[in-house]
């Protein structure tokens, strides 16, 4: 009931979806029954997975597969039973991966229906079954890979770089005080892995406009860097209904972060800083 | 090949209510709820207005189980709506961001509208007995 750290898997076993019908989404995004997979042979100490699959040239809708998977000989993690399945049962099953251990933000993925870092949930934490989405609301690729260019096209739209009028200084970098370095702490670890951006609400009803918390939480960062000349022409394109005021602090971005960042925290920071502009 | 496109992975079908977004659908869900209570506010002060006739209709109505029912959730409502919406205004200040904070914030939100509720309720009743 009361969370401490984004990385606690709730134990709330009550509702477990909202009571919205799964026909809700168009047509070519029902979900269909898959098929169940064979047990390994031999398997004493099991567990099982219900993936999404889907398959852009079967011309087929997406449908959930039921795999079982041998812990004993299985690696302790969601990724590791993921790469267990395409090693040993299923090899058509595509999912991102790459660093396995929670650094890169590729396996980012819906588990048990949250988004997390396939590499660092443990088997353990998840269900039995355990439930296995792409991230939410983006075009399916194939099976666990979402299409995040629209999301990447997001971040592009905010200039994530350096922006300076004055010279570059001749000699040596543009340096920063311990203090002002600090100010970027809680931005710069973000690994853009898209699980705040993909669970957030506003997000999926206004994802066309509303830059997500991912996008907003690394305006925040350039906002206040030190070295950074742009801040109000930054603040100027942030100045938008859409843009940033979508955010109607939720907090799901909060709640999720595997890197235990405060998206929903440096988005109000942001509104604040419009506000404190205006006078 | 025909191009067909791609599906859309699920999103509300799927993602765990959790107390962060539950609580925001409620606060949207009360403030729709008491623009309805609004109409009905005005419905009984025109029938004040109105006379003898409407007003003993609608105050009827409003004593009835059914109307009974309504006041109570419009009761709770505002009282959500407002502790919430201070909850929000603090946000808007920026404090109370921490996680920690976020949920202990949340159920004392839950907590104080349950209580504001029924104590309004038994000072009405103890009222009009």
């Amino acid at each position: 009931m009361f969370i401490k750290s984004s990385d606690q898997v709730s134990r709330w076993r009550l509702i477990k979806r909202f009571p919205v019908p799964h026909s809700s989404s168009s047509p070519r995004s029902q979900i269909e029954p898959g098929k169940t997979w064979p047990v390994p042979a031999g398997a004493k100490h099991t567990q099982r997975l219900r993936i999404y699959r889907y398959n852009p040239e079967s011309g087929q809708n997406p449908h959930i597969d039921t795999y079982t998977i041998d812990r004993d000989a299985c690696g302790p993690m969601v990724l590791d039973a993921l790469t267990y399945i395409k090693d040993t049962i299923d090899s058509t099953l595509a999912f991102r991966r790459s660093c396995r251990e929670g650094v890169c933000g590729s396996c980012a993925m819906n588990i048990d229906g949250t988004n997390w870092l396939a590499c660092i949930r443990s088997l353990d934490e998840v269900g039995d079954p355990v439930d296995v989405y792409p991230l939410n609301n983006l075009n399916v690729i194939r099976d666990l890979v979402g299409d995040q260019s629209h999301l990447l096209a997001q971040y592009q739209s905010i200039q994530p770089w350096l922006q300076t009028e004055t010279p570059s200084p001749s000699n040596r970098e543009r340096l920063q005080s311990p203090e002002e370095r600090a100010k970027i702490d809680g931005d710069y670890e973000c690994i853009l892995c898209f699980c705040c951006t993909s669970g957030c609400p506003s997000h999926w009803w206004n994802g066309d406009r509303f830059l997500g918390p991912a996008t907003l939480l690394q305006a925040h960062r350039w906002l206040v860097d030190s070295r950074d000349e742009a801040t109000e022409q930054r603040l100027d394109a942030l100045e938008d209904p859409f843009k940033l005021f979508r955010c109607h602090t939720i907090l799901n971005c909060t709640r999720t972060c595997p890197k235990g960042l405060n998206p929903g925290k440096k988005i109000a920071e942001i509104k604040l800083m419009l506000q404190q502009r205006r006078g | 090949m025909a191009t067909k496109l791609p599906p859309r992975s699920p999103d509300v079908q799927v993602y765990r209510p959790q107390l962060t977004s539950v609580l925001s659908i409620i606060h949207r869900a009360t403030g729709v709820w008491l623009s309805l209570g609004a109409i009905v506010l005005v419905i009984w002060l025109a029938s004040v207005a109105a006379g003898d006739g409407a007003y003993t209709l609608v105050r009827a109505s409003l004593h009835s189980w059914i109307g009974g029912a309504f006041l109570l959730s419009w009761t709770f409502a505002l009282y959500y709506h407002f502790c919430n919406g201070i909850r929000h205004l603090a946000w808007d200040l920026n404090y109370g961001f921490e996680l920690v904070s976020i949920y202990r914030s949340g159920w004392l939100v839950v907590a104080a509208s349950v209580c504001l509720t029924a104590v309004t309720w038994v000072i009405a009743l103890l009222i009009t007995g």
